[in-house]
């Protein structure tokens, strides 16, 4: 693509045609889930009426195509972050692709995981989960404008098997050093798990060159339908693993005495699985190539610098975001008179879509923002320099009326 | 609830009714919601069977607060079985609202179940 036509590109997402209270849909939403474009919505009808059949299993024409569909889909999501097919696990989303790697993973009493202050919950609890087991959990700080605290991964305790971290916040849109933190990582003999949720849909991901042994990330929120993610395993680390579920398809041979394992990636895929959504899945791979994820990370770019410096004439209220060494698009925000639940609703009222409370983040939110919540616009490359300007209008108003 | 209503809450917002601590209270208890990470306390004083005064502390938005404010206000006089039997319902015309968003709900009973939980906590003890 050689220029970036937002216009265009907005008549693929039927949904951004909407009306809402009589407004024009400004979606900033999109940390929580991506709108999705024709060729996916159209694509999933497509699946269904040509080439549904459980893959894997049957020998019929049908299954043969099922089949095909969801090794094409594999392929798509290995080759969109550099990786090999039978590295990429197909999950429902990336807190069960977190949720695997804590089961799967043989830990030892005593010994330690790194996660970090900036984490979704859905990187802190499966490991809280895990002190039960005597595993100890350590949560990396952050300094004053959200950058991790790098210095801790170069002497950390002996006994730390796992550092896991964000690549981008979902609350701040901080975008961590994750290559710099693997580097550290493995220098020390200590495996690195990347939550690469937020960064995924806008950031070009080359799990080889960033050296992560996991890498997790949800489909939804690239343009995806909902129910299905991908977690990336290192092949060199596989072995190391138990299993997660059994069931169909995930096996060798079964005998009652001895039960022989499937090779990876099948061995994390028991019983059916959602093929309906892979196939979409890949059909958002071929969406973003296609436009390609250095394109959108550089529009962003420019619409998050429209935003900050539109946000600057807004009275009456603490920004977040945008303070870290690199930053995702994401505005994270406060009234200095309103909770943000009433600024969310308010601005609901306008047309525009934002999210707040907590964040899945609270031990951030709490502890190192020292608030009981926060409201976030959080763009995707169908948003326009238009919406930043509903959207920051808007909050001014909101502010003068009731601030 | 529309856009009116919430204009017309938000001077009580910021001073609501009802809100402080009970220095003499009979139920204490605090509860959360997690979705907007609001938490309240309530404070309770019973005298001959019925609630004698009722507080909040805490900071939600709009629709709790003023949900807990006003409920403060009308169980006074009431027994600990009435406020039990309460519900959505009540609340409504308490805040004096017809309708309610689905995500909303919890915002509106948070109040209400502060204040139930609070009875209930002190007859299991």
């Amino acid at each position: 693509m050689v220029s970036f036509d937002v216009q265009r590109i907005r008549e693929d997402f039927p949904i951004l045609k909407s009306k809402v209270n009589g407004y024009p849909l400004v979606f900033l939403d999109n940390g929580a889930t991506s709108q999705k474009p024709r060729q996916v919505i159209d694509g999933i009808k497509y699946f269904y009426e040509n080439i549904n059949a459980n893959p894997m299993r049957s020998i019929h024409h049908l299954a043969e195509k099922a089949t095909e569909a969801y090794v094409e889909a594999r392929e798509k999501a290995a080759k969109f972050i550099n990786a090999s097919p039978e590295e990429i696990v197909f999950v429902k989303n990336t807190t069960e692709a977190i949720n695997l790697v804590s089961f799967a993973l043989p830990f030892k009493h005593g010994e330690r995981v790194a996660t970090t202050y900036l984490e979704h919950h859905s990187n802190i609890l499966p490991w809280l989960k895990l002190k039960e087991n005597g595993l100890n959990v350590d949560f990396v700080d952050i300094d004053e404008n959200f950058d991790l605290d790098i210095d801790y991964y170069k002497e950390m305790p002996a006994e730390t098997k796992l550092v896991t971290v964000a690549h981008e916040s979902n609350v701040t849109g901080t975008v961590n050093d994750v290559k710099k933190i693997c580097s550290l990582a493995h220098s020390s003999d200590t495996l690195c798990l990347v939550d690469a949720a937020q960064s995924a849909p806008h950031i070009k991901i080359d799990v080889k060159d960033m050296g992560a042994d996991f890498l997790a990330f949800s489909g939804h929120k690239m343009l995806g339908p909902l129910g299905i993610g991908v977690l990336y395993i290192n092949k060199n680390v596989a072995p190391k693993l138990r299993t997660f579920m059994t069931g169909g398809e995930m096996i060798k041979s079964v005998k009652i005495n001895k039960v022989e394992y499937a090779d990876m990636p099948s061995f994390f895929e028991a019983g059916t699985q959602n093929v309906e959504g892979a196939y979409g899945l890949g059909l958002a791979i071929d969406y973003l190539n296609n436009i390609g994820l250095n394109n959108i990370e550089s529009y962003e770019k420019g619409l998050m610098a429209h935003l900050y410096q539109a946000s600057k004439t807004i009275n009456g209220i603490d920004v977040y975001s945008g303070r870290s060494k690199k930053n995702g698009a994401i505005f994270a925000f406060n009234s200095k008179t309103l909770h943000p639940h009433d600024i969310a609703y308010l601005l609901d009222k306008k047309g525009i879509a934002i999210r707040s409370g907590f964040h899945c983040a609270q031990p951030f939110i709490e502890d190192k923002l020292h608030l009981e919540g926060a409201a976030r616009a959080s763009m995707y490359f169908y948003n326009t320099k238009e919406e930043m300007d509903s959207f920051v209008n808007g909050l001014k108003e909101i502010q003068v009326e009731y601030g | 609830m529309d856009e009116e209503k919430y204009y017309e809450f938000v001077d009580l917002y910021k001073n609501p009714d009802h809100k402080g601590k009970l220095k003499d209270f009979d139920f204490k208890t605090e509860e959360y919601s997690s979705s907007c990470g609001d938490v309240f306390t309530v404070y309770l004083k019973l005298e001959n069977g019925k609630i004698k005064d009722a507080t909040f502390e805490g900071n939600g938005c709009i629709i709790s607060t003023i949900s807990i404010s006003k409920t403060c206000g009308d169980i006074i006089g009431k027994t600990p079985k009435e406020i039990q039997k309460m519900g959505l319902g009540e609340v409504k015309k308490i805040v004096g609202v017809d309708e309610i968003s689905l995500s909303r709900i919890k915002c509106a009973t948070i109040g209400l179940d502060t204040i139930k939980k609070a009875l209930r906590n002190d007859s299991s003890e």
